[in-house]
């Protein structure tokens, strides 16, 4: 295992821990419950109470521009890590806000026909998405499961950097593209305060690549850095 | 099997596919691509002989292209740091020890610090956390300085055309080629060997209505061209005006388009070229003054040059230059050589003709071009950087290059480079009055012009993206378009084509956005 991947395991670990605390604080905060409900009585529902949650997640996302990053970094998918927090309300709604990153070395290329020539010329890629996400959880109310599927949807900020060996000034990129998703999933209850989930989300950043001759992404025809992305996410909150 | 129990067995699938996802982004991409990288060849000779009486001083590895590459950006595992003044031992000490980071050895003229760190950790990223604490004045990665190159040849301040497309730069990225890469030279012989022909010419010869008295027995000596490195840059040669394999120089035109393809460069004699590190493969093909004179027995024909084609594309070249052309009928023998040459993965930049002012005339063989992915048409540019006065216009036209411009910059603005002294080859020009056997023996730096010194140009960038990787004729011929630099009205042109080849941005290739 990397010592980046190490890091990133760390940090999300912290994270969850961090933003899960005032939940189990609250949690106990809670009134108890009667202690002796009268026989033959309908056991009243948990009120629904809102919940902070923190999460870290991996996964691969499926570029939209597989071809050029296919042709630069040797694959058209990439691994990113993230994590971040998330607020379930009580209507079932919630809100997150995650943080991930992927990062690859791969070569400068050029492109004729399809056909990729690798030119020996390292370069290193980095994206860095901040996305907030608002979206629906399909618990209804009393239910017991423990699977709770959900969907969203949301806006994000992609901080995409790319440099080259031998790039002169102004030739390294460090922008930052708008983009839009949406995603879904499923929860799976596996304690009081711990769930995995697995989820999907299909991001689009148009016209990121846009007009620059000098790029792969030109001679491919690609210009939406989005694309679809299946990760696994862990969950420490109720 | 219990939800409870699912959703565990889920967590650990999850975890294990991480770890295989994980596994396989770090050794899946990039290990293959990397070690099929073919600039990983050349590397810089180094003396090592060690003279009595000095010390034996350490050195490292030489300092090939190969060797910079590898250490990419930065030196790993490790990083700089300097303190702010008044930081304690403890202070310092606990501070890298949050990035895994322990001093090294102290080094000398150096205020500040060079800390290792972990192999797999990133400097950058360590640098920039440690940049952020109010101890630390400054942090970065070792970053590698690479020489900007400029060649130490001492009339290279006279070469206007290599920095007018980004030659330098391109250099720094490449520099120079490899000998892996032959370019074969199809003209008038080259200055290679040092040799000697004897002649006999008895009866007086009528050259373009000029009657040039006999000379009788002559013995003429041939040398190489001091900067274009002899015998050993070169690779089957062969001669198609006298056939025989040694297609000595009788005119100076083939050596001074050689010279710029891959003239000797850095060596701190006369002046630069493009690929200085490839080999060169001389295939005669078209004759001079001299070889009419003394009667040769094969002409610079249409069969002649397909002949030559072929030959050099046998004989191992991947780029071939034909700084040559003709007016008139089409030429379908030299278009099924050039067919053939694309065919066996061998790229052609053919000039574009002189005779703008004559009537532009279309010149048949780089009309030839634009039937071909991997076949190229060249223009002149002078070093104003528009086209010379002189370079054919047409729809034929694909590439510009500097080919000096005499009308408009003068002899400066000429393309200088090393061939023969007029004064010893040329004792024709003042016609009889004067006339004596030539010598090849001596050499000049002089200033050509035409489209054939633009060609050149373009073969020497063309072996410098072959020996990088780009090997074939078809992706050179797009790469050199797509990176040309637009010149007259936007996109191509009758005038420019589609513009002024630009050395730096072809070897620089694409990244994903720049």
């Amino acid at each position: 295992m990397s010592g980046r991947m190490t890091k990133a395991l760390a940090v999300s670990a912290l994270l969850c821990a961090a933003a899960a605390y005032p939940s189990a604080a609250m949690a106990q905060q809670r009134p108890a419950p009667p202690a002796s409900p009268r026989p033959g009585a309908a056991r009243p529902a948990p009120r629904p109470q809102t919940a902070i949650r923190g999460f870290g997640d991996f996964g691969a996302e499926r570029f939209a521009a597989g071809d050029t990053f296919d042709a630069t970094l040797g694959s058209p998918t990439g691994i990113f890590f993230g994590g971040g927090v998330e607020v379930v309300l009580p209507q079932r709604w919630f809100i997150s806000a995650r943080l991930s990153h992927f990062q690859k070395s791969g070569e400068r290329v050029f492109v004729d026909s399809g056909e990729v020539f690798p030119l020996g010329i390292d370069m290193k890629v980095g994206i860095t998405p901040i996305e907030v996400s608002v979206g629906y959880r399909f618990q209804p109310r009393g239910s017991t499961s423990n699977v709770i599927p959900y969907v969203g949807g949301g806006i994000g900020w992609h901080r995409y950097s790319e440099t080259s060996d031998f790039a002169d000034t102004g030739e390294d990129v460090s922008e930052t593209f708008q983009g839009y998703h949406v995603l879904g999933g499923a929860e799976f209850r596996m304690g009081r305060i711990f769930a995995i989930a697995g989820e999907g989300q299909w991001t689009t950043i148009p016209n990121a690549f846009e007009d620059v001759a000098s790029s792969a992404a030109d001679a491919f025809g690609e210009s939406n850095l989005g694309g679809i992305a299946f990760r696994v996410r862990f969950v420490i909150g109720r | 099997m219990s939800i409870r129990t699912q959703g565990r067995a889920a967590a650990l699938i999850g975890v294990l596919v991480w770890f295989a996802t994980v596994a396989a982004q770090d050794l899946l991409p990039t290990a293959g691509r990397r070690s099929a990288s073919p600039l990983a060849v050349s590397g810089l000779g180094i003396d090592r002989g060690l003279r009595p009486g000095t010390a034996l001083r350490s050195v490292g590895k030489p300092l090939s292209y190969a060797r910079m590459r590898a250490n990419a950006r930065y030196l790993p595992g490790s990083l700089i740091v300097k303190f702010r003044s008044g930081t304690s031992q403890a202070s310092r000490a606990a501070l890298l020890a949050t990035v895994d980071g322990r001093t090294a050895a102290t080094v000398s003229n150096a205020p500040f610090d060079v800390v290792n760190l972990n192999d797999d950790a990133d400097p950058e990223a360590v640098a920039q956390r440690l940049s952020a604490q109010p101890d630390v004045e400054y942090a970065q990665a070792r970053y590698r300085v690479h020489p900007l190159f400029k060649p130490n040849d001492p009339l290279y301040s006279l070469q206007w055309n290599y920095p007018l497309i980004d030659m330098e730069r391109a250099w720094d990225i490449n520099p120079g080629a490899s000998s892996s890469v032959i370019v074969a030279v199809l003209d008038s012989g080259m200055a290679y060997t040092n040799t000697a022909f004897d002649f006999t010419q008895t009866t007086a010869q009528n050259i373009d209505g000029v009657v040039f008295p006999a000379l009788g027995a002559v013995h003429l000596t041939f040398a190489a061209a001091p900067d274009l490195g002899g015998p050993s840059r070169v690779v089957s040669p062969f001669d198609f005006i006298w056939g025989d394999n040694t297609p000595v120089d009788m005119d100076g035109h083939g050596t001074h388009v050689a010279g710029t393809i891959g003239q000797l460069t850095n060596n701190s004699t006369g002046v630069a070229g493009m690929a200085f590190n490839v080999k060169l493969m001389p295939v005669k093909v078209i004759e001079g003054f001299w070889d009419d004179y003394f009667e040769s027995p094969f002409f610079g024909t249409d069969d002649t040059v397909a002949r030559g084609i072929r030959y050099a594309v046998d004989n191992g070249a991947k780029i071939l230059n034909m700084s040559i052309g003709r007016e008139g009928p089409p030429a379908p023998v030299v278009r099924d050589a050039l067919a053939y040459a694309v065919s066996k993965g061998a790229f052609v930049s053919i000039a574009g003709g002189n005779d703008f002012a004559d009537g532009n005339p279309l010149p048949r063989y780089a009309e030839l071009a634009t039937q071909f992915d991997g076949v190229v048409s060249v223009g002149a540019v002078g070093r104003d950087r528009t086209r010379a006065t002189y370079s054919g216009t047409g729809s034929w036209l694909e590439l510009m290059a500097p080919g000096g411009d005499v009308a408009r910059s003068g002899v400066p603005g000429m393309i200088v480079q090393q061939t023969y002294d007029f004064d010893f080859t040329d004792t024709f020009a003042n016609g009889p009055t004067g006339f004596k056997a030539p010598r090849f023996d001596v050499f000049e730096y002089i200033y050509y012009e035409g489209t054939s010194m633009a060609t050149a140009h373009v073969s020497g960038l063309a072996a410098m993206l072959y020996q990088q990787g780009i090997t074939k004729p078809a992706a050179i011929e797009a790469a050199l378009k797509r990176s040309a630099t637009d010149l007259g009205p936007a996109g191509r042109d009758d005038q420019y084509g589609f513009g002024m080849i630009n050395a730096r941005a072809a070897v620089r290739g694409l990244g994903i956005i720049r």
